[in-house]
């Protein structure tokens, strides 16, 4: 039992990063209702600067974290101008494709700038472990965990108190309306994805901080895991996108504990059976409601 | 003969259609008038099974159809138009009402050259010759001005061949010239036995296409009968024209 | 013929089997990152077909074929009621599903003295029916040629008739093909099947070839690349995927100079592309275009 709780308290540490991961990915979906299949490529750039600074300075703190979210937002302006911006209105799969072609250019030339493959990267705070009753609690873990958890709320009072908040809220929920009424769309899609991209740098941030390390080629990973948690928790609801991301936290975290082999099983058989008995994901909009909408067209 | 028998249906709060009784014998033309929101499109599109309803029954020919998917309405012999005219933009005039005749008996997926499809195809350049579409034959149907696009859903819904016809505003955006050039080929391009049902705003359309009319209003029919009789009715003037309306006078109204 | 060469055009031929089985559930308007699952599925039915049940090769073409196809519709099946990008994200999570699976089954005899088999994450060695019957890759390429033919005329058969247009009105407008009595469900399940068959006959070729495969080869690199084939050389036609196909692995193959800057190169130009063309090359309009130019030309001989 205590290890369960153990393995829980983990899950949701690393699901908060995983959080702020979907939660990046939902707000570039929710505004464009495209997959941005370059996201995790662009968070990686970001790291990968970070650890270049880390090399540079020889010293963490706020430089590495400044270069990875920067770094990180260049590479997202890149993506939303060439995939995005650029392609015709409708053409959602043309984007998806785009993306992906930008996903294999940045991770090329990630492997031309760094043929090493891995760099180090700073920890957060020294490593300790501190105990809180039978658990034990990884402070960096904590720490990222606060963090995580402060950025999600900053997001959340953007999204509900600020004009731009309700922009974005406009456009995802309804954007032919939201044009009609004289919404800036273009505009407002192109900051929503530059906010997503500093939510994904600060995720990444973290998760290379937890890790201590970037690695070539992990931009496939932060890419579908966004792309999952986001589902799983439902399109279109940001609070599905942090349920998403903590529950795939616990699972995988659940799973490498006790499942030895098998234990990439459950995230995606999770993901499958999801999405067949629930087709919206867990948080999402009853169908039939939208339907009738969509019917009322007719 | 269809029979709508006290059929609702709700979205969301709102019941756009409210316990609606309706009685359409073989052959028989009806006109559903009402404003805007009083639910006529939704009742189409509950006969033609698009929409599901929440209480009552719909019964073609004796059976019980409610309930059953929609394609099964469409083989079921049921045929309509849309408002908002579902056309396949990029496809040419022909393409879009060879559509119609995929589902019906003797349609060939693989083989174009068998008798069967050689006449289907002779049978929809016909109808698009009497539609006077003929010289638009193979211009893609988005390069089509308003009034020709709705000529094509009608030879679409025509080319299945129904033994129901559902029109939705089959005038809607036409000058009253054009309405009155799609009233004349409605009445001369539908068989007398294929059954009728129009739904549409313009009242001189619907007084002149049909026999009978069925006025609805916020969901609930409210006068049924000849349209000189029902366009005199006080409720139907009040829903039309306001409760200010003075008492009608024999204007050569409807 | 040079051996590069016959490789280079063998890898063309076999990823067009994938490619033309996104292409087909494209049509009827679902997109699938997973069709490198029935891939998957074809390579090793067909490998313990002929490597460890000492089967024909036609028969095992048969069975990897068929058992993609099954997966497949078993697949579409559950799928009904997911769709569009939620049926993008099952069949990924169906397809790692597939690749994790692998990773850990073992399925291993000794023929001859020799292990054979599939043997969870080192792969599945030993479908040997090439060597053991002396087939030269030249020959195997004109196999692959073949079946390809085959594939496409297939395809081309569908386009001409009825069938075509039912695909691409289930994938343009379900509504509007319901109301003109087309069974979209029907209709979906049933591409599906197709598709995954299609795809699983890719794999059966490749799992030959290369006598060797692992799961590793089947993973979402393969699944997205699929689908961009279709979307890079057009949705138009069934030409389409193949020609994004040939410019991937024929143009950029061949093109030594770009050595390290490929993907650079290629993903920008293909970002570009998709700019102007985002159905693709051979897409639709461009396809009624040039028929048109097609059909006139002959007019203008006559009257010049």
């Amino acid at each position: 039992m205590i290890a369960f709780i153990q393995s829980l308290i983990d899950g949701i540490t690393i699901g908060s990063a995983y959080a702020l991961l979907a939660l990046g990915f939902a707000l570039i979906f929710g505004v464009l209702r495209r997959l941005n299949l370059a996201y995790g490529s662009s968070i990686l750039i970001g790291a990968f600067a970070g650890a270049a600074v880390f090399a540079q300075l020889k010293s963490g703190g706020w430089a590495v974290a400044v270069a990875t979210i920067v770094a990180a937002v260049a590479a997202g302006v890149y993506v939303e101008r060439l995939c995005f911006w650029a392609v015709r209105r409708g053409a959602a799969i043309a984007s998806m494709v785009s993306s992906f072609a930008v996903w294999m250019q940045l991770d090329e030339l990630l492997a031309l700038l760094f043929p090493g493959r891995t760099l180090a990267f700073p920890a957060l705070v020294e490593r300790s472990v501190f105990e809180l009753g039978p658990f034990q609690l990884r402070t960096e873990y904590v720490v990222m965990f606060a963090l995580a958890v402060a950025l999600m709320a900053a997001l959340e009072w953007m999204i509900r108190a600020t004009r731009f908040g309700l922009a974005v809220r406009a456009v995802t929920e309804h954007p032919e309306a939201a044009r009609a009424m004289g919404v800036p769309v273009a505009r407002i899609a192109f900051w929503a994805f530059l906010l997503a991209s500093a939510v994904g740098g600060a995720a990444g941030y973290l998760m290379a901080s937890a890790e201590e390390q970037v690695t070539l080629h992990s931009g496939m990973a932060l890419t579908f895991t966004g792309l999952i948690a986001m589902m799983i928790g439902g399109i279109g609801s940001l609070r599905g996108a942090v349920l998403g991301g903590l529950l795939l936290g616990v699972v995988e975290t659940l799973a490498k504990a006790h499942l030895g082999a098998w234990h990439e099983f459950p995230v995606f058989g999770l993901l499958f059976l999801v999405l067949v008995l629930r087709p919206g994901g867990l948080l999402a909009q009853d169908f039939a409601a939208r339907d009738a909408a969509a019917l009322r067209r007719v | 003969m269809l029979r709508l028998e006290r059929v609702t249906r709700r979205f969301g709060g709102i019941e756009a259609v409210k316990e609606l009784d309706v009685e359409v014998p073989p052959g028989a033309r009806l006109g559903l008038i009402g404003p805007n929101g009083s639910g006529k499109t939704t009742v189409l599109n509950l006969i033609s099974g698009v929409v599901a309803l929440d209480e009552g029954a719909i019964f073609w020919n004796g059976a019980r159809i409610d309930g059953l998917p929609t394609h099964r309405f469409a083989r079921l012999g049921v045929a309509r138009t849309f408002q908002n005219l579902r056309l396949v933009p990029h496809m040419t005039v022909r393409e879009n009402v060879w559509l119609a005749q995929h589902s019906l008996p003797g349609a060939n997926a693989l083989r174009r050259g068998t008798e069967a499809e050689i006449a289907r195809r002779a049978r929809v350049d016909e109808l698009l010759a009497e539609l006077g579409l003929e010289a638009w034959r193979d211009a893609p149907v988005a390069a089509l001005p308003l009034p020709q696009q709705r000529r094509v859903e009608l030879a679409r819904a025509l080319a299945r061949e129904p033994a129901l016809l559902l029109l939705d505003e089959p005038a809607g955006g036409m000058t009253p010239g054009e309405t009155h050039a799609m009233r004349t080929l409605i009445a001369r391009l539908v068989p007398p036995a294929v059954t009728l049902i129009v739904v549409e705003h313009k009242l001189d359309l619907v007084a002149e296409l049909c026999p009978r009319v069925a006025v609805l209003d916020f969901g609930r029919k409210i006068a049924e009968g000849a349209p000189d009789d029902v366009l005199r009715d006080r409720k139907v003037m009040e829903i039309y024209f306001g409760r200010s309306f003075p008492s009608p006078a024999k204007s050569g109204g409807g | 013929m040079d051996d590069y060469l016959v490789s280079v055009l063998a890898n063309i031929g076999m990823f067009s089997f994938i490619a033309l089985s996104a292409y087909l559930l494209l049509l009827t308007g679902e997109i699938s990152f997973g069709q490198q699952a029935f891939f998957a599925i074809g390579a090793y039915a067909s490998g313990i077909a002929t490597a460890l049940w000492g089967l024909p090769f036609a028969l095992a073409l048969l069975i990897g074929a068929a058992a993609g196809g099954i997966a497949a519709g078993l697949v579409g099946l559950l799928t009904l009621r997911t769709r569009g990008l939620y049926f993008a994200m099952a069949t990924l999570a169906f397809a790692e599903l597939v690749r994790l699976g692998l990773q850990q089954w073992v399925y291993v005899r000794k023929i001859e003295g020799e292990p054979v088999g599939p043997n969870g994450v080192d792969g599945f060695r030993g479908i040997r029916y090439v060597f053991e019957n002396n087939i030269a890759p030249a020959e195997f390429l004109l196999i692959i040629a073949g079946l390809l033919v085959f594939v496409l005329a297939a395809f081309a058969v569908a386009e001409r008739g009825r069938l075509g247009s039912m695909l691409r009105l289930v994938g343009a407008d379900p509504l509007l093909a319901e109301s003109q009595g087309i069974d979209v469900k029907a209709v979906k399940v049933a591409a599906a099947a197709a598709a995954g068959a299609v795809a699983a006959l890719g794999g059966c070729l490749f799992a030959h070839l290369n006598t060797f495969v692992e799961p590793r080869n089947f993973d979402i690199m393969l699944g997205v690349h699929s689908l961009a084939y279709g979307l890079i050389g057009g949705l138009g036609t069934a030409f389409g995927p193949i020609l994004g196909v040939l410019i991937d692995v024929g143009l950029l193959e061949s093109v030594r100079v770009f050595q390290g800057y490929r993907m650079i190169v290629f993903g920008g130009l293909v970002a570009l592309l998709l700019v102007f063309m985002p159905r693709g090359i051979l897409d639709e309009t461009r396809l009624r275009w040039l028929a048109a130019r097609l059909r006139r030309a002959p007019q203008h001989h006559a009257q010049a």
